[in-house]
């Protein structure tokens, strides 16, 4: 057996365990209607996951303007198309829980209208691919905007929450009412983290081979 | 240093020669305000908000307006380059960071242009009392410099693509969106005199121009070579 495959079972029975424990191991958070806070355990990762895809996005383009090599703007692409899937999951995931505690699940909370935006930069960035045929001025314009778009990522995730106010809970949430976690939730929480930044290197992994072989492909044709 | 601004100079007195030749960007940023304008006027008018609400809400409309009108017409500096072939010459001309100081200096002159008859007819026709005049004249002119410089170097990217006047505002309006928010609550702020609150959207919107100033500085270059 390879130690890719490995570690693929491995991601497997981590985040197998990861769900038990989210429903099983830890009490339900006092302040929150029913079971509703247990979605912090795949909300946060999500939400974690984009920004990290984002990160990965902008560090490879920049890489691409370093280095022309075409793989970092694979790297680029695939990583911002999933770090827009993610963000979509977090924005899906976060509507369900705010339906749960406020009756609604779209009330443009300032973190929603963060995401939100955030989503539009990264389909935007989408679109500017699709408007460019030269593969290389493709990849090094959409680098370029990939690093802008990045710019902003403190201002929607720091910046906008901060300024306005918000019925988003605290990044913390306990039984107790205090300011840190209860020891399960911080257990759990951090092994869903590890689980789901395994989830996405696999997938980005994956992203990139497959894409590496369609460019592949298309040159063939060509 | 001086070379780059005698540079930068000639670049945005070129653009501004050509422009008032043929006024295409100054006709669509006026036009699209003007009509926006009297729309908005005619609809809402001074009367129909109350005013309690007065501040926030007719804030949101200038915001839109300027906003909305900005992307009418900023694209021209780079698309026009590109439509009339002179792109290659002014290459050659100038460097790649005069070239964009000079397109941002006339970005700016058309975005402070549109202000300043926008800004004042929109205030008389509306209604709109300032509390702070002050704090509300330094919102426009940090607002406007941050909108100028984003817009720049996405006109840049675009003029490179094709469909691009669908693209300019796909592209523009994401990153324009966070400083929209910060923009709108600040001249809410100004119009009903909470200090605290110009202030702060003052320090958001100067840090996000000052950050778009210096990535665009950097990344420009890859963009005008390519």
């Amino acid at each position: 057996m390879r130690v890719a495959d490995i570690l693929k079972w491995l991601l497997f029975a981590w985040t197998a365990v990861v769900i038990v424990s989210a429903f099983f191991y830890v009490r339900p958070a006092e302040g929150f209607i029913g079971e509703s806070s247990r979605i912090v355990f795949f909300h946060v990762p999500m939400a974690w996951i984009a920004v990290l895809a984002f990160l990965v996005s902008c560090i490879t383009s920049v890489m691409y303007l370093k280095r022309r090599d075409p793989k970092d703007d694979i790297r680029a692409s695939v990583s911002a198309g999933l770090g827009l899937l993610f963000a979509v999951l977090a924005t899906t995931t976060g509507a369900v829980f705010a339906r749960i505690m406020w009756n609604s699940y779209w009330n443009w909370d300032p973190r929603q209208t963060s995401i939100t935006i955030l989503l539009l930069i990264y389909a935007a960035y989408l679109a500017l691919r699709g408007a460019i045929d030269d593969p290389e001025r493709r990849a090094s314009l959409s680098a370029v905007y990939a690093i802008l778009a990045f710019v902003t990522v403190p201002f929607l995730v720091f910046v906008v929450p901060r300024i306005y106010w918000s019925l988003h809970p605290d990044t913390i949430i306990n039984t107790r009412g205090s300011n840190e976690f209860d020891s399960r939730y911080t257990q759990v929480l951090m092994a869903s983290l590890v689980g789901f930044t395994g989830l996405y290197i696999w997938l980005y992994t994956i992203g990139c081979r497959i894409e590496a072989i369609r460019q592949r492909r298309r040159q063939e044709v060509l | 240093m001086s070379r780059l601004l005698v540079e930068a100079l000639a670049v945005a007195a070129k653009d501004l020669r050509t422009e008032f030749r043929t006024r295409v960007a100054l006709n669509a940023l006026g036009l699209f305000a003007l009509t926006v304008l009297a729309a908005v006027s005619y609809t809402v008018g001074p009367y129909r908000i109350t005013a309690e609400d007065r501040p926030f809400l007719l804030a949101v409309l200038l915001w839109i307006v300027i906003f909305f009108a900005a992307l009418a017409g900023l694209d021209r500096s780079f698309v026009k380059e590109e439509e009339s072939h002179t792109a290659p010459l002014l290459r050659l001309a100038a460097s790649p960071t005069a070239v964009w100081l000079g397109k941002l200096g006339f970005n700016l002159v058309l975005i402070y242009f549109l202000m300043a008859i926008l800004v004042p007819l929109y205030c008389i026709l509306m209604g709109y009392k300032i509390q702070l005049v002050g704090g509300f004249a330094l919102i426009l002119v940090s607002g406007g410099y941050a909108l100028a410089v984003i817009t720049t170097i996405v006109a840049a990217i675009i003029a490179r693509a094709l469909t691009r006047g669908a693209l300019f505002s796909v592209l523009s309006l994401p990153l324009l969106l966070p400083l929209l928010i910060f923009l709108i609550q600040g001249t809410a702020g100004a119009a009903d005199g909470t200090a605290e609150t110009v202030t702060s959207t003052l320090r958001a919107v100067l840090s996000m121009g000052g950050i778009m100033t210096i990535v665009s500085a950097m990344l420009f270059p890859v963009v005008w070579a390519d």
